[in-house]
């Protein structure tokens, strides 16, 4: 049946089993799962195995930018770039190290993790103004 | 506008410069600069450039948004012969109102089939007509599409801020009383300063008074010390009524400054007061996809749907359009000229025949990630039992964005409420989730609103625009960068084709802009055809 009623108590229950299976926000300090970060925050984008949409959105896997400096990787998270949104808000330090650390080692891709102190390094001098949260979106 | 001073020395007045105005641009611009001095005559800049005598020359439009509608309308009443192509297998582009049957398949996504009603819908994409947007006004008139008010504002709708901190943090306040409250203690506050003097540096002769009497005016002051004691517009706790009991009712209590402050919600007072955002707001009757069905019922049969264009090929004499139709079939058409409608998200993944500059332009513009999901419930609750019809449920979760009500069915059975509105990396975050996780996310937001919210919740349709094919992104993103250097290329033609659409205006993510930018191009189009 369609239109079945969605209990509550089921519909907390699924939230539940997301946040439950992925630890959503691990606290700082706290090994953050990369693995995890990717699929709740980029793939929707760059796709499940990191191939990325032709023209739309580049594929990750084999990308010759996001196994060079990390710096400028961290940078890019830190900042977004064309379409990509940015992500200071939304991740942490460590978080934004552990997704770039898996992102770098998944796939086929080959490059040196990312420490936390890179990250802080990337955002040194490039803290954008602050606009103030929008509540009503513009359209 | 003042007077302004030619090269050579002479006054330019605003007469010399309409007259120029009239000669380059013919009335339309005209009347639009004498609205823009100041004489106040806006109607005119909102119609469709003035054309006739196509003689049959052939145009082929891409894309059936409002925008190539707007323009296969336009040219084919003038005398073209249009051929339209379009990807999918209905008109609208992203006016399109998801309803019981409709399918999704986002890219990297499971199948999704609405399961509202019959007669339930969702405007996934665009859902608001500013007043001021004439143009979208001007074809709901001509093809007789009614309009209703959609309720931008709503001072009796809860605000559920949990990112604050205070007594009022994730606590559902009613806006009127934050907008009550706030405005009465600013005022209070800036009054007393007044009054003591601090800021007679400010006033011209007579002018404390005056703004005195504005503060208390404004903030609902006492008459006499200028105190905020609460008013009565923050709602009674007890309403009026009849008899002894109610009889007067029982007036509320202001919140303590303090905790209003530190709850943020006073974030929202703002949000509804942009131009864009203003009453008067109106949405068609029946859904957003109800304007491209008056453009069909107006057009002869020249739409071709499940036309997917692979390639856009010119020569000195034509420009030839490539595609793969529903079954599969490859074909081409010819024309004199070409108006692309199609988003350049997805136009930069097509091979084109243009200039390398066009070209790059093409891919110098990104475009917004945006989410949204539709909750059909089986009651309307919220007019219910909480006495809120239409506008919208402000929260700080940026994955939620907003929650807002129907503005249509009022004190009806059932009603489709949109349950998110993310942005960016929100938008990112919550289309990653699975059809039912976006659902149940939703629902759990509504649910610290609303105590009915999970219970009556029943068939749901959610998108993320920026992973639907063919569409690729939810409007144009320019930066000022782009803005100087590519934008101003794709609004010149590249040979025989023109772009058009929504990304080619100042009104990016409007359909207002999709049609004055299609009056544009097509003006310019008519002008050569015309030369030639």
């Amino acid at each position: 049946m369609p239109t079945r009623v969605i209990g509550f108590a089921a519909a907390l229950s699924v939230a539940l089993s997301v946040a439950g299976a992925c630890a959503a926000q691990p606290a700082k300090g706290k090994a953050a799962d990369g693995a995890m970060l990717f699929k709740q925050n980029c793939s929707a984008c760059h796709q499940a195995a990191g191939q990325g949409v032709p023209r739309a959105f580049p594929a990750l896997a084999g990308n010759t930018f996001v196994q060079g400096d990390p710096k400028a990787v961290a940078f890019v998270l830190l900042n977004g770039r064309g379409g990509m949104p940015n992500f200071r808000e939304d991740l942490s330090n460590e978080q934004i190290a552990a997704v770039l650390t898996y992102v770098r080692s998944a796939w086929g891709n080959r490059a040196a993790p990312v420490a936390v102190a890179t990250v802080v390094a990337a955002q040194r001098g490039t803290a954008g103004r602050q606009d103030a949260p929008s509540v009503l979106p513009y359209h | 506008m003042p007077m302004s001073t030619n090269p050579d020395g002479s006054a330019f007045s605003r007469r010399m410069f309409l007259e120029r105005l009239g000669g380059v641009g013919g009335t339309a611009l005209l009347m639009a600069g004498m609205s823009a001095l100041g004489f106040g005559i806006e109607s005119a800049a909102a119609a469709p450039p003035a054309m006739s005598g196509g003689k049959g020359k052939k145009v082929i439009v891409l894309g059936t948004g409002v925008a190539g509608l707007t323009s296969a309308y336009e040219l084919a009443s003038a005398g073209y012969d249009v051929t339209v192509l379009e990807a999918r297998d209905r008109v609208g582009g992203r006016s399109f109102s998801a309803r019981k049957g409709a399918t999704l398949t986002e890219i990297g996504g499971e199948t999704q089939v609405c399961d509202f009603d019959d007669g339930s819908y969702i405007n996934a994409g665009p859902w608001r007509i500013p007043y001021f947007h004439r143009g979208y006004l001007h074809y709901a008139k001509k093809f007789h599409v009614p309009v209703e008010l959609l309720n931008n504002d709503n001072d009796h709708s809860y605000i559920n801020f949990e990112k604050g901190t205070g007594p009022l943090a994730g606590k559902a306040v009613r806006k009127q009383e934050v907008a009550a409250d706030m405005r009465g203690y600013a005022t209070e506050m800036l009054a007393k300063q007044v009054r003591q003097g601090a800021l007679d540096a400010q006033f011209g002769a007579g002018d404390k008074e005056l703004f005195l009497d504005y503060l208390r005016s404004e903030g609902y002051l006492t008459k006499n010390d200028f105190k905020y004691i609460g008013a009565e517009g923050r709602g009674p706790l007890i309403n009026p009524g009849a008899g002894l009991d109610p009889g007067p009712g029982k007036e509320s209590q202001p919140y303590p400054l303090s905790d209003l402050l530190k709850s943020q919600t006073w974030r929202t007072l703002r949000s509804v007061s942009s131009l864009d955002q203003q009453r008067t707001m109106f949405e068609p009757v029946g859904g957003m996809d109800q304007l491209p069905a008056g453009f069909m019922r107006n057009m002869p049969p020249i739409v071709k749907l499940q036309h997917v264009v692979e390639k856009i090929s010119q020569s000195p004499g034509k420009i030839e359009v490539f595609y793969t139709d529903g079954a599969g079939q490859k074909g081409s058409v010819s024309a004199d000229y070409c108006v692309c409608t199609i988003p350049l998200s997805v136009l930069r993944g097509i091979d084109l025949e243009v200039s390398p500059k066009f070209k790059e332009a093409i891919g110098g513009v990104s475009y917004a990630l945006v989410g949204k999901i539709g909750l059909q419930m089986k009651r309307r609750f919220w007019e219910d039992d909480h006495h809120i019809y239409g506008g919208h449920i402000y929260v700080d979760d940026p994955m939620i964005g907003t929650i807002s009500l129907p503005s249509t069915g009022w004190l009806g059975d059932k009603g489709v409420i949109l349950g998110f509105y993310p942005h960016g990396a929100a938008a990112a975050k919550i289309s990653a989730m699975s059809l039912a996780e976006r659902k149940a996310y939703a629902i759990a937001a509504g649910q610290k609103v609303f105590p009915q919210y999970a219970d009556n919740a029943e068939g749901s349709f959610s998108i993320a625009w920026h992973r639907v094919p063919h569409n690729m992104g939810g409007w144009a993103q320019w930066t000022e960068e782009g803005r100087a250097k590519y934008y101003p290329t794709l609004l010149e033609p590249d040979g025989r084709l023109y772009l058009a659409g929504e990304h080619l205006s100042y009104l990016t993510g409007w359909q207002e802009g999709g049609i004055e930018s299609a009056w544009q191009q097509i003006g310019k189009l008519h002008q050569r055809a015309q030369a030639a």
